[in-house]
């Protein structure tokens, strides 16, 4: 479900009660987790197909539209996951075509701004360019369209409302000030989390010791997802990483299902994601945490299939 | 007094080169290519200094590199010092800030002008019998050098302070013609990551030092110090292009007093010490100073080195080297003492690397720091692998291309994956799981190589008296190239839990590696 106000007025809001509570004290702005908002069926959208820009168009569609997500002369950040020196055989990072297709989506819907970025693990310049995400979005030839290297000043430590892990912890501005994010994980193994998806994709707009979340990383997750809020997350599953994860570079741990879930609610999306590695949502902590704290649906038995 | 034209031609060809050093050092950077069309190290194959240490290390020399450096030496027989005068960016960055330090008109004992020979000597005799120094005092390796470890770092550091002012401080109109500036500083201008290096603030005293004799006399380094001169300058020796009139003139001996080289002695002009800066043709009140070719060498004067001097300094190269050599072999005794990937074995590469500092100034992690101490006495400036600082990126070759002596070979992509630079090792007493009962992976999950070098295994062990399954990492030894990813990204607090060891590199002979249950 998409949260009852919108990201401009969220922020807004917080950032004026913060101001009036904080009164000098502490430097940081408090962001409020937003309300839960898990109690209706969340609608869930799973197409399988070769043709990625096909299957992109066909997947958002279900969901009613890119229109439902992206308001004329919104500013959007498309957060793919660009974390490895890799080439997209390898199945590290986020499709170009599936990340460009939704940049094309967000255009058509009236976006004014779609801004492109991730934190990566190896040389972002490198990650930018050997993941073929750089050369597809040049291709858009959009002015309206960036991809970003992240900008080191634009980090801001955020208290974490009901944090269980962390009290607080830096944020990356423009995710948090824009007025929609599109979260673009791709499906991957991961030796602690179990999986990447969603969730810990979203460790690609924040700050710090990243490293220090691993020890407790369902938590963790959930603490970060608690302040950033997807509007819509797409997990890109036209490739998915096996093992050796979550950078792999053998093709031998690639499969294809070719599938991508799109949903509202990100807790649903990676819940779903979990089946295609033959798990169940409740083998994977993150979601469990994630789901307890009323982030989302975890039970597929309770979303709209649409 | 007035500049003749010739002088003004070899302003203009010292600023020119000075720029086209300046704009290779730029271009020695990653931008986007694997390969790297015009590195610095271009620069490198007209020093015939480099090319001399290529020459005496052991294996072939690099024809097909460093032919030009010949070129240099043939053109410097004809011409003279045409090198130091008119291309050499230090002695041109000394031209330029002599006025700013102030310059010294002292007159120097012409004794002075003989220690650039016997350092010549005395580092050549060195290097022949296998202790390499020449880089230390090599010019361009010095400029190469204090400008990657220092000048350029500072003007980062700088440059980057004035953006962030303008991005906390919204300043009406400017700030946002600065904002728009900063893509074109980062992509063309600017390093991508800050540079940060272990010698900087030495390094940049030297350099400064070496400016500051400015105001002792004009060219001090070149002079007297300049190692390089020295070999030019001998063979400037019989040089053709020569200086008319070759004596001081009857009656007025300006050029004794004003030539910048100290070249136009009562005896004679010295064609090894003229540095063909041509200013005499302009100051010379009676216009009366011009340069022709010419054989013969009817009144000029020629170089007195004194046989004493050339052989004590041949016997300070010969001691030099058991007092290198008595020394414990350090890495041997230094575990931690890492090289980049493709460096040849480590006695060899002590006489290949002239310390130019250009695979620390390519290097993508900022893996590579210079040495002070850590590779013996002889390793001052040589390029260490220090993971806690940057790591090898998986996926670059880039010092290889850019290393001018192929201290650093030139690998592959393939082959440089497989290339050992070391191994990690756990140190158990830090790592969390096995230190604290506390989940991690991080090194895993950095880990580059396709089949991972690091693998989580499942354990149920007490923690806090209750039995819990812990996943706890391994090294996979087989496949582990001390790439020091793992080192770098460890997130425990200061000292890594991860270190790597130059265990089993690729570049050192050794016994077969004994095979543990982890490969």
């Amino acid at each position: 479900m998409m949260s009852c106000m919108d990201r401009r007025t969220f922020i807004r809001r917080s950032v004026l009660t913060a101001v009036a509570a904080a009164a000098g004290s502490l430097p940081v702005i408090d962001l409020q987790a937003l309300p839960a908002h898990a109690a209706v069926t969340p609608p869930l959208a799973v197409r399988r197909g070769a043709d990625i820009p096909f299957l992109v168009r066909e997947t958002l569609g279900a969901l009613g539209g890119m229109d439902r997500f992206v308001k004329p002369g919104d500013i959007v950040v498309v957060k793919p996951n660009i974390g490895w020196d890799r080439t997209v055989e390898m199945a590290a990072n986020t499709h170009p075509d599936v990340v460009t297709s939704l940049v094309a989506l967000c255009l058509e819907a009236g976006a004014k701004q779609v801004r492109i970025f991730d934190r990566t693990c190896n040389d972002e310049r490198r990650c930018y360019t050997r993941s073929g995400i750089r050369a597809a979005v040049e291709k858009i030839g959009s002015d309206r369209v960036s991809l970003e290297y992240v900008d080191p000043r634009a980090y801001r430590e955020l208290a974490i409302r009901g944090g269980r892990a962390f009290e607080r912890w830096e944020f990356y501005l423009p995710a948090i000030e824009a007025d929609r994010l599109i979260n673009v994980p791709i499906a991957k193994h991961h030796s602690i989390a179990g999986l990447t998806l969603g969730m810990k994709n979203l460790m690609g707009v924040i700050g710090g010791n990243r490293g220090r979340l691993h020890s407790n990383i369902a938590e963790s997750l959930t603490d970060i997802a608690s302040v950033i809020q997807a509007d819509l997350t797409v997990v890109d599953a036209t490739r998915i990483l096996v093992a050796n994860g979550p950078q792999g570079g053998r093709l031998q741990d690639v499969r294809s299902p070719q599938t991508l879930i799109a949903s509202p609610d990100i807790v649903a999306a990676d819940a779903y994601a979990a089946t295609l590695f033959n798990l169940a949502p409740e083998d994977l902590p993150t979601i469990v945490a994630a789901a307890r704290r009323g982030l989302g649906v975890m039970d597929l038995k309770r979303v709209q299939m649409v | 007094m007035k500049p003749s034209s010739w002088t003004y031609a070899r302003r203009i060809s010292q600023s020119f080169c000075l720029a086209v050093f300046l704009w290779l050092f730029l271009q020695t950077e990653y931008r986007g290519v694997d390969q790297l069309p015009y590195p610095v190290s271009l620069l490198f194959r007209i020093d015939p200094l480099a090319a001399l240490a290529d020459f005496l290390a052991p294996g072939p020399f690099g024809w097909q590199l460093l032919w030009p450096a010949l070129i240099v030496l043939l053109l410097t027989i004809l011409l003279g010092r045409f090198f130091c005068g008119w291309i050499c960016p230090l002695g041109a960055t000394l031209d330029g800030l002599g006025k700013l330090v102030g310059r010294g008109r002292r007159a120097y004992s012409p004794g002075w002008r003989r220690v650039k020979y016997y350092l010549l000597v005395a580092l050549g005799t060195a290097t022949l019998f296998g202790v390499q120094l020449l880089g230390l005092f090599d010019p361009l390796a010095i400029f190469l050098r204090s400008l990657t470890l220092a000048v350029y770092p500072a003007y980062n550091y700088g440059v980057n302070r004035v953006f962030d002012f303008f991005y906390e401080h919204e300043v009406p109109l400017l700030s946002a013609m600065v904002k728009g500036a900063f893509p074109v500083f980062r992509d063309h201008l600017m390093a991508f990551y800050q540079p940060i290096f272990a010698l900087s603030l030495f390094t940049l005293l030297i350099f400064l030092t070496i400016i500051l004799l400015e105001r002792i006399e004009h060219r001090f380094w070149c002079k007297n110090l300049c190692p390089l001169g020295g070999l030019l300058g001998l063979c400037a020796r019989y040089a053709l292009l020569q200086r008319t009139p070759q004596q001081l003139c009857a009656d007025c001996r300006e050029c004794d007093s004003l030539c910048r080289s100290g070249a136009v002695r009562p005896a004679g002009h010295i064609r090894s010490e003229c540095l063909l800066c041509m200013d005499c043709t302009g100051f010379c009140p009676e216009e009366r100073v011009h340069f022709a070719l010419r054989t013969g060498s009817r009144g000029s004067a020629g170089l007195d080195l004194q046989r004493r001097g050339v052989l004590t300094a041949m016997a300070s190269g010969v001691m030099l080297v058991p007092a290198v050599r008595i020394g414990p072999v350090t890495h041997e005794q230094n575990p931690y003492l890492l090289r980049p990937p493709g460096a040849v074995p480590e006695e060899e590469f002590l006489q290949r690397c002239v310390r130019c500092a250009e695979c620390m100034k390519v290097c993508i992690g900022r893996a590579l720091q210079p040495a002070l101490l850590e590779a013996g006495p002889v390793g001052l400036w040589t390029p260490l692998v220090v993971p806690r600082i940057g790591y090898c990126e998986y996926n670059c070759t880039l010092c290889g291309q850019v290393c001018p002596t192929g201290a650093i070979a030139p690998l592959k992509l393939p082959v440089k994956q497989k290339n050992v630079i070391g191994l990690a090792v756990i140190k158990p007493d830090r790592c969390l799981p096995y230190a604290k009962g506390i989940e991690c992976l991080v090194c895993e999950e950095h880990c580059p190589t396709g089949e991972k070098a690091i693998v989580m295994e499942e354990r149920e062990v007490l923690v806090n008296g209750a039995l819990r399954a812990l996943k706890f990492p391994k090294i996979v030894d087989r496949l582990c190239i001390g790439c020091g990813i793992c080192e770098t990204r460890c997130p425990v607090e200061g000292a890594s839990a991860v270190r790597i060891i130059n265990e089993g590199e690729s570049r050192r002979r050794r016994p077969e590696p004994l095979a543990g249950p982890y490969g």
